[in-house]
Order: C-alpha cells, then sequence, then structure tokens
C-alpha cells in the first residue's frame, strides 16, 4: 500500500512545506553567487554578505517591532535560542516557573540545570484545553525567581497563551520572560515593545517560511547572557574573551547566511501577503478542519474548538485507536503526511489527557485547502470504518 | 605618500547600518579591510579623505553608531608609515 503519490502535506508544525517559491530562489541565489563569509575578511563578497545578514536582521526586527536589530542573536532554531536564553541568563540559585504546555526544547534544559542543583523550577499547571493556570502561576514567585518561560501556542492543540497577562504579572514581581513563539510566530502577532517581551526565540522555518537551520533570539537591552557557544565573531579578535556587545555576544561561527536568505524571502512574503491575511486565512482553515472532524464517529479532538484561540492546529484520536497506525495508513493510502505521537511535549499531553498514547496532529498551513481537508476527511472515514468504530 | 582617514567600528552590524545611513548621502567614502596598523575591530573599516572627516564622525555619532576608532594614516607602497589617533 505504499507509493500513494498524493502529497497532502499537514505537518506545517513540525515544518512548513512548501515554501513561497522566492525562498527556494533566494537561497539558491545566494549560495550560486558565491558570497564570501559574513563578518570575516574584508573584500566586496564578504561585503556582500554582510549586507545580506545585515537586511534580514533589520527584517526580522522590524517584523517584531524591536527597535535596536543588534539586540536579535541568530541561531539554528528556537531550541537553539531557548537553550542560549535559559543557560545564559540563569545562574545557581534561581527560581524558573514554566507553563506544562513547554516542548523539550525548554524542559530539557531545565532538567539537567534542577539535577545538576544549579536552579530550581515550578511548573505551571494548564487546563484540558491547555490554557496555564493564571491563579496559580500569581502564587508561584519566590524571591529567587529569575524567569518566566511561556509557550506562545502549544505545538500539540495550538493554545494561545494569554501572554501579555502573564507577561505583565512576571514585570509587577520584576521577573523577566522567555516568550517561545516556534509555534506561533508567522501566525499569530508578536510585538516586542507592545507585548513587552524580553527574551524572543523564534525559529524560521515554521510559521516564517524560511529553511531549516535558521532562527533567532531577541535579548531586550539591558539583559546580559553568558554566551552558549564561544569563538569567532571576526571583531575584536584580540580580545580574549567573547565580545560584550550584541550581536557579537551570542553569534560564534559562520552563520547560516544561505538559510537567512531564504528566511528574507520567507518574511518578505509573509509581509506582502500580510500576517493579518495569514492569521484569517489560517483560522478560516482549522474552523473548517474542527467542523468536518467533528463529522466523523469515535473521534475525540483536543483543544479548544474556537479557531481564535489557537494556531493553526488541531489534536484528535479515532475511538482507541494507535494515532501511530492512523498516521502510518494516512501515509501509506492515502498521501497524506502528519505527525502522531507525543510530539516532544509530554505534559502538554499529560494536560490534555493523551500521556502517554499521544495524538494525530494536523498542522495545515498558508497553502492549505478546503479540498486538502475534504481529502483528509474521507480518509479518515474510511480509517475509522476500517477500524470498526 | 597618500593619506587617508579611517573609521573603524566594534561589530560589522554597525559598519553596514553606518553604511546604509550613508548611502543616501554626498559622503564619498569606501568599506575597506581594517589596516592591520590600526585595531582588529570588526575586520571591515569606512575609509573616507580626510578634511571632512569630523563631519563624517559628527553624522554617524548623532545617528548612535557606536564607532570604535578614529584614525588618521599615512601609507606608502601598502605599508603604514604613520597612525594618529583622532577624537
Amino acid at each position: 500500500m505504499t507509493g500513494n503519490k498524493n502529497n497532502i502535506y499537514f505537518d506545517n508544525a513540525a515544518t512548513s512545506w512548501p515554501k513561497p517559491e522566492a525562498v527556494y530562489r533566494s537561497a539558491e541565489i545566494h549560495m550560486r553567487s558565491a558570497f564570501g563569509n559574513p563578518g570575516r575578511s574584508g573584500h566586496t563578497r564578504t561585503l556582500a554578505a554582510d549586507r545580506l545578514i545585515y537586511s534580514v536582521r533589520e527584517r526580522m526586527a522590524n517584523f517584531f517591532n524591536i527597535a535596536d536589530p543588534a539586540r536579535i542573536a541568530f541561531t539554528l532554531n528556537a531550541t537553539d535560542a531557548l537553550n542560549m536564553a535559559i543557560k545564559g541568563l540563569l545562574e545557581k540559585g534561581d527560581h524558573v516557573l514554566y507553563t506544562a504546555m513547554e516542548h523539550n526544547a525548554v524542559l530539557r534544559p531545565l532538567a539537567r540545570l534542577k539535577t545538576e542543583g544549579t536552579i530550581e523550577t515550578t511548573m505551571i499547571p494548564c487546563s484540558e484545553e491547555g490554557m496555564p493556570d493564571l491563579d496559580f502561576l500569581e502564587n508561584a514567585y519566590r524571591p529567587s525567581t529569575r524567569l518566566l518561560i511561556i509557550n506562545h501556542a502549544s505545538n500539540v492543540v495550538g493554545t494561545i497563551a494569554p501572554a501579555r497577562k502573564m507577561i505583565e504579572s512576571a514585570h509587577q514581581k520584576g521577573v523577566p520572560v522567555l516568550v517561545d513563539s516556534a509555534q506561533s510566530a508567522g501566525c499569530i502577532k508578536i510585538d516586542i515593545q507592545a507585548d513587552n517581551i524580553d527574551l524572543l526565540a523564534f525559529t524560521g522555518h515554521k510559521g516564517l517560511l524560511g529553511p531549516t537551520g535558521t532562527g533567532g533570539l531577541y535579548v531586550r537591552p539591558g539583559l546580559g547572557l553568558k554566551p552558549l557557544r564561544e569563538g569567532g565573531t571576526g571583531s575584536q579578535s584580540d580580545l580574549e574573551f567573547q565580545p560584550e556587545n550584541m550581536p557579537e555576544r551570542l553569534e560564534a561561527g559562520t552563520l547560516n547566511s544561505t538559510g537567512l536568505a531564504g528566511l528574507l524571502a520567507g518574511i518578505n512574503y509573509i509581509q506582502e501577503r500580510g500576517l493579518g491575511n495569514i492569521h484569517e486565512y489560517e483560522k478560516k482553515i482549522r474552523a473548517y478542519l474542527y467542523e468536518r472532524l467533528f463529522d466523523i464517529k469515535g473521534i475525540n479532538i483536543f483543544g479548544p474548538p474556537e479557531a481564535d484561540r489557537c494556531s493553526c492546529v488541531i489534536s484528535f484520536n479515532l475511538g482507541d485507536t494507535d494515532c501511530g497506525s492512523v498516521g502510518h495508513i494516512l501515509e501509506s493510502r492515502y498521501g497524506i503526511f502528519c505527525r502522531t505521537g507525543l510530539h516532544c511535549a509530554p505534559y502538554a499531553h499529560r494536560s490534555i489527557g493523551t500521556f502517554p498514547a499521544g495524538t494525530v496532529r494536523i498542522s495545515p498551513g498558508i497553502f492549505t485547502t478546503t479540498n486538502d481537508i475534504d481529502y483528509l476527511i474521507k480518509a479518515l472515514k474510511e480509517i475509522a470504518t476500517l477500524a470498526g468504530i | 605618500m597618500e593619506q587617508n582617514c579611517y573609521i573603524t567600528f566594534f561589530s560589522i552590524h554597525q559598519a553596514i547600518r553606518a553604511e546604509k545611513l550613508l548611502e543616501t548621502e554626498r559622503y564619498k567614502y569606501k568599506m575597506v579591510p581594517v589596516p592591520r596598523s590600526i585595531s582588529s575591530s570588526c575586520g571591515t573599516a569606512l575609509q573616507y579623505k580626510c578634511q571632512d572627516i569630523t563631519t563624517l564622525r559628527d553624522f554617524l555619532r548623532e545617528r548612535n553608531i557606536e564607532i570604535d576608532g578614529l584614525y588618521r594614516v599615512k601609507e606608502e607602497k601598502l605599508r603604514t608609515l604613520s597612525v594618529e589617533i583622532l577624537s
């Protein structure tokens, strides 16, 4: 039953596909025109690469309404940025608050620091819909609390956290906030200045439509981080230690300029189509998907029903079937790609009541059509029948 | 012998920012590798004719460009004869 010719991609929460045509072109043109190593040497090809990096940084700053683009360090992805923030900020004795919806990109760095005796942590429980318990948060601060980490939109159920309220609460206690925007950037508006975000981790290859290997960390002015990596920056080479100034503070080694060239085209696409229009389109698609899924006998859908409370993700199970088997049939028989299992977010699944079984996750993207969804529904109905539901 | 003035920057980000700001201005400058005799800085310096250097410096400072150093360099046959640090 393999070799189905359909190619219906419902795994945009893992990485978006397809990318806008310009993203492929931009990365290819960059690589072919033999740009130099950004920041190294001083010849014109290096300068061309420098100008490219500069414009991507400037464009990212514009996209997130960041006043000083130099406060953005480019990273490999959101995981890299989260590690940079967590390990760069926290000192021995610090206490950290985080939500149960966090991805392993947050949970695992925290677990290690905790086990090593460096930090203490408190997890903010979340409802079955994935909403953090704000009353719990209010009472969880300690004098040693140094950081609150917010999963902006859940990769399992899409639930958008009440980030502004949580940031306000943390700031009242003098606690900086790290926002993980892996699932929200490019879908939900993020305004660093209006939202008052201290640290923002983003990835380039999901909603921002760029290639893998791109991402970044915004660090509020005045917040100093220890570097996660140290090495060449092409600047102040006589210094024994990593320079203090951003972005070099956090950027050691050659940047992924080819990837960033692609990312720039992704951001261009989003700004041309309009972030608001993209969000509206995704809400429409998610609402349609939710409504159609509801038709399927024996289905359990998780997360909030309302599309405006979510990013473009839906998790479900068909009766008591194994989500992995459903995912396998979707691909082998119907050519539909989705993600099943725990999605690197064990406590999110505990919150929604699907641990350890996991769920089938459908994550449409900006190129998904209602026809694609109709085809998925037809497939799921047949699978439900096959499973005797 | 020729004489050039150089403005160096702590980071390439600031250097390119300076270049972007100057793009639309009347200044005639070049982005060049930093002469070894002055500073390691960020590898790229802004080379400019010396008579108007303070105007250019002020233009950049007013726009919050972080300048590392300002130098007058006398050069001959690819060698540095003298370096004067300006403020």
